[in-house]
């Protein structure tokens, strides 16, 4: 157990780029959520909730941990 | 500028609107009857309601002719998140204030008048501060 706080990372850039350029206005749509938020999240100023991170994860078909990440 | 932006921003100048009216309406409150007094602040918070809804409708025509597409104000769990703070610091605001207004009143014996004019615009700065506090996380 830690009670050190952790930097939750993510690649959601990169994957959208990997997925013939998306853009931010598409994954949002896809998920559901407005561009800022996905803008916010690729900028690390957003942690998205469990259930978000899942959607983001199965729009690019990742597993979570491939997407969102702790920075050690 | 995004459309939540310029809503929160909609938002302030209503408010501000809405208190400037009432300020101005005020001015002699202390010679006024609270039921006058009353009808005042209920036309304030009307007015601050349809102005908000009037500015809302007017920036979205606006920014969709400026921008050439139509951005759908979609409300997500970050949204979620950034209401509750403002709300909380809204709670916050309002609470002070009212302990503040009651103090004064009972310190310096002001008339009953001014309180229930300062409670119902402190309501107002709350609401203002609140929606900075969404600009800043909006931005």
């Amino acid at each position: 157990m830690t009670k050190k706080k952790i930097h939750i990372e993510n690649s959601v850039r990169r994957l959208r780029f990997n997925n013939d350029e998306m853009t931010q206005e598409k994954l949002a749509d896809l998920v559901g959520i407005s561009r800022q938020t996905v803008v916010a999240i690729e900028k690390y100023k957003y942690t998205p909730s469990l259930e978000l991170a899942f959607k983001i994860a199965l729009a690019f078909n990742k597993e979570i941990q491939e997407v969102f990440f702790i920075n050690q | 500028m995004n459309i939540k932006l310029r809503n929160t921003l909609g938002e302030i100048i209503s408010a501000a609107i809405a208190i400037i009216w009432m300020y101005s309406k005020l001015n002699a409150a202390a010679n006024m009857s609270i039921a006058l007094i009353s009808q005042v602040l209920v036309q304030g918070i009307g007015i601050s309601i349809l102005v908000g809804i009037f500015l809302a409708i007017v920036i979205s025509i606006f920014a969709s002719i400026i921008t050439g597409n139509y951005e759908k104000n979609i409300e997500d769990e970050r949204d979620s998140m950034i209401e509750l703070y403002a709300m909380r610091l809204s709670g916050v605001i309002f609470g002070i204030s009212i302990v503040i207004i009651l103090a004064l009143l009972g310190w310096f014996n002001l008339h009953i008048n001014f309180g229930i004019i300062a409670i119902a615009l402190s309501g107002f700065f709350a609401s203002i501060a609140s929606n900075f506090l969404k600009i800043y996380f909006y931005k």
